[in-house]
């Protein structure tokens, strides 16, 4: 069991680790936050029994993403190389890239807000599931900045780049049914059991997963085993 | 307005509008229908935010005219050459850090449909019509279409659409993905103004060209030097902003 994470919660429970980000109300993404996350993700890799990875946020929010203001004051932070600082946002896009690329499923339990970095976290999972009340977005150009660990290819690969530049340069909110429809998620789920139906497909997915991941079983998954009820 | 030989250039508010002009079928006299240099620097020098092409008139444009082709492959100078220049074009325009639009009616056959396979986004209005006819004379498509097509179509429709030289409406191209959206509006070069100024406004040149720079990495880099692109962008827009912060007054 992995214990002494302030920002995050992990549980083991028969192959399926639940990852919950945990800093209520918004369980924002702060500094603290992705040095815990990067630590995670690095125990994650150890783990043997690990069949499939949840991932959903603490109450009534997955996360409303990297606080901007820890951010440009650690880009800023002029005691410090600019070189090192860079270094770990690039950890923090490589810890998101592990969870791209590893041969388990990963699905992200989406509640309330994802934005920012919380939607490139959920863009870098295999599967999105979401409650009728999940507000999604990329606003970061709202803020003289861009989207930094990875969600405007990820966004891209999903809804295509035309959808891409107009929803990064716009910066603008959208809902569950918006999403839907530009397949940035799976499928809308009741928000009361958004997490429940992502650990139950979990369960139902993991050991096919592994052993064949290839583009027709990801189809076949899709058609059939998301109408699991 | 510049006029070229067979195009205009409009900049309107920051937004550029470069229009094929040798109606009514918008024939392209010469695979570089623009001169690159011509393109790239005034888009350089009026800071355009973003671009887009459509066909004077009713039509997008039908591309090359059987003739002029015929003649082109008679002539004393290589065809290559020529065919060389235009495929840079083209690919000066997918390379461009601002985004590009195709305001696409009527016509959009061979040529003209390379050239909108080479924009970022595609609108069309419900009467436009898209192929490849060239295979219908002995010919394929020549401006890289066949490539541009396979990036966006399943192997069978694209091989359908190519060597089959069917013709198809905005409907198939819409499920097909060859178009973004079917635009209700009568102009689309209206239309297509108004969404590109809606989504850059109030957006710096520099946000919008990495932006699109981080898109076309995701295409051309592998993942992790993709990633570590992005992030050296973030954070060199990161720096500004907290420049600017330090010279704003707090509120």
């Amino acid at each position: 069991m992995t214990t002494g994470y302030k920002t995050i919660s992990f549980t083991l429970t028969n192959g399926i680790g639940h990852v919950v980000l945990n800093q209520p109300p918004g369980n924002a993404m702060t500094v603290g936050f992705f040095s815990e996350f990067n630590r995670l993700v690095d125990d994650l890799k150890t783990m043997k029994e690990l069949k499939a990875i949840v991932i959903s946020g603490s109450g009534r929010h997955y996360s409303s993403g990297a606080e901007l203001d820890g951010l440009i004051g650690l880009v800023n932070n002029e005691e410090m190389r600019y070189e090192g600082n860079e270094e770990m946002l690039i950890m923090n896009s490589r810890s998101f890239l592990f969870l791209e690329e590893t041969e388990i499923p990963v699905i992200s339990a989406i509640r309330g807000v994802c934005i920012g970095s919380a939607f490139e976290l959920a863009l870098f999972s295999h599967f999105r599931f979401c409650g009728e009340d999940a507000v999604f977005g990329l606003p970061e150009t709202t803020f003289n900045l861009m989207p930094g660990i990875g969600g405007i290819s990820r966004m891209a690969a999903r809804c295509g780049s035309a959808k891409a530049i107009e929803l990064v340069l716009k910066g603008s909110t959208f809902g569950a049914e918006e999403a839907l429809k530009y397949q940035l998620v799976d499928r809308i789920v009741p928000k009361r059991r958004v997490v429940e139906f992502a650990l139950a497909f979990a369960a139902k997915i993991k050991e096919d997963y592994r052993k064949q991941k290839t583009p027709l079983y990801i189809q076949k998954i899709h058609s059939d085993d998301l109408q699991l009820n | 307005m510049t006029e070229d030989k067979y195009t205009e250039r409009v900049n309107k508010e920051g937004i550029g509008i470069l229009t094929l002009k040798n109606p009514p079928q918008n024939y392209l006299m010469e695979p570089e229908f623009i001169s690159r240099q011509v393109l790239d620097e005034w888009i350089r020098a009026d800071e355009l935010k973003g671009l887009v092409i459509a066909g004077a008139g009713r039509h997008f444009s039908g591309g090359a005219r059987l003739e002029d082709i015929f003649s082109m492959a008679e002539a004393e100078a290589p065809m290559e050459v020529e065919m060389e220049k235009g495929k840079n074009l083209l690919s000066c325009i997918r390379e461009l850090n601002i985004p590009v639009i195709a305001a696409i009616n009527g016509v959009c056959f061979g040529g003209g449909l390379e050239i909108a396979l080479a924009c970022h986004i595609r609108f069309c209005t419900e009467n436009a019509l898209f192929a490849f006819p060239e295979s219908n004379h002995g010919l394929m498509p020549g401006l890289g279409g066949t490539v541009m097509l396979g990036e966006r179509l399943p192997f069978p429709e694209s091989l359908k659409m190519i060597l089959g030289g069917d013709m198809i409406n905005a409907e198939e191209a819409l499920s097909m993905k060859i178009v973004d959206s079917i635009i209700k509006a009568s102009d689309p070069v209206d239309y297509s103004l108004g969404f590109l100024k809606k989504i850059t406004e109030g957006r710096s040149l520099i946000i919008i060209h990495y932006v699109m720079q981080a898109l076309k990495n995701a295409k051309e880099l592998p993942p992790e030097d993709a990633l570590k692109e992005e992030t050296r962008m973030f954070a060199e827009l990161a720096r500004q902003e907290a420049k600017n912060r330090s010279r704003r007054p707090e509120v």
